[in-house]
């Protein structure tokens, strides 16, 4: 299989010439381990420099290129297309567009504006109250275990674009925010729990999820921010009903 | 928070492969189905009109009143058991195991449904009751 198609869903809002949406076929050369986001490059280089997209490490770290293909969300910089399912088919179509449910800049370049605002209110970053120690914050191994699951949040957006509890309420603070909540909740050395409760605990926090878990579905990283958003639940739950403050 | 336009197109169409997805869609239909289903109900029920009742109780006799009853059967049953599903992962139980739960739902849905099925097709076929 020399070739691949790529079928990318282009649009300008501010074109004010062509601004609908369209679908455009792009022919990349296929080998070994070409990666979406590498078929993208070409396509910029020898096609069309005017297609957008983001991207920046490469590697699945920086959760830049959170894109939509072939009906899945996934990263382009992770998806190498021979581990697609279209490359039994006789003629492999690879189809790219932008996450759906956030608002769109241009081509596949979503505006996350809303997302990391609703990520800042949560204020995600170890809060201290007491005197910091000479040298570092100590932390016990299994205290250190809570947190391995969260932290590995990349901040890609595929949780907030896939929740239909997003869709449906657009001050909903979304999967990614609360679970960087719960991943300062489960934070041995974090001390503002207090402070921070009333950002989540609330109809627009954690009890706008209804366990649907498409979050967890659509994760790259197979995180499961259900599970940190039920985890809050239930220490709400025992906050309001015994005053407790873990 | 801003409003701004979104990319609704193709609206989330790998996600319906998703077993949640389709839980709680189903459980959002049926929710619904039953809010009016209990509100005729107890309009019905309110009116205090019993051989107007009488008479509609007989019109239930129909083989489409009877298939309409089997649907609510399966209605009922599945608001009640995804409803326990939703309750015990809210309480942190199962949550690596809610496609498990989902499907034992299913199951049990399926087995109720066939008693169910079996009174009332011999019902419609014999105008009678299943004598166990």
């Amino acid at each position: 299989m020399a070739e691949i198609t790529f079928r990318v869903k282009r649009q300008d809002p501010t074109d004010k010439k062509n601004p609908e949406a369209r679908w455009e076929d792009y022919k990349v050369p296929f080998e070994g381990n070409l990666t979406v986001l590498e078929g993208l490059f070409y396509i910029q280089e020898q096609y069309d420099g005017s297609l957008s997209f983001r991207y920046c490490c490469r590697a699945s770290i920086c959760g830049s290129c959170a894109m939509y293909i072939n009906g899945a969300y996934r990263l382009a910089c992770q998806t190498n297309i021979k581990h697609l399912d279209i490359i039994h088919d006789a003629e492999p179509v690879v189809t790219v567009q932008p996450m759906p449910h956030v608002p769109l800049v241009k081509d596949l370049v979503c505006d996350m504006d809303d997302f990391f605002a609703k990520y800042e209110y949560i204020e995600p970053w170890l809060i201290r109250n007491s005197q910091d120690p000479e040298k570092e914050i100590l932390q016990s191994p299994k205290d250190r275990k809570q947190i391995d699951m969260p932290i590995d949040c990349i901040l890609c957006g595929c949780c907030y674009s896939s929740c239909p509890s997003v869709w449906g309420e657009e001050n909903y603070l979304g999967p990614a925010a609360l679970l960087k909540a719960y991943r300062f909740e489960v934070d041995s050395r974090d001390e503002a729990r207090k402070e921070r409760l009333p950002r989540w605990d609330n109809e627009r926090g954690v009890y706008r999820c209804h366990t649907i878990r498409n979050c967890q579905e659509a994760c790259p990283k197979e995180l499961s921010p259900t599970e940190g958003i039920q985890w809050l639940k239930k220490a709400a739950v025992r906050r309001r009903l015994f005053g407790r403050m873990k | 928070m801003s409003s701004k336009p979104r990319e609704t197109a193709n609206v989330g169409a790998g996600l319906w492969k998703a077993t949640g997805m389709w839980a709680w869609l189903f459980f959002r239909i049926s929710g619904v189905l039953l809010a009016v289903y209990l509100l005729a109900h107890i309009i019905v029920i309110s009116t205090g009109h019993f051989d107007w009742l009488d008479r509609l109780m007989k019109a239930f006799d129909n083989p489409l009143m009877v298939i309409l009853d089997l649907a609510l059967v399966v209605a009922v049953l599945y608001h009640a058991l995804n409803g326990v599903r939703v309750i015990l992962m809210d309480f942190g139980i199962g949550i690596h195991r809610h496609k498990v739960m989902f499907w034992t739902a299913v199951a049990v849905i399926v087995i109720c449904f066939a008693v169910f099925a079996y009174v009332a097709f011999t019902f419609i076929a014999t105008g009678a009751g299943v004598n166990w």
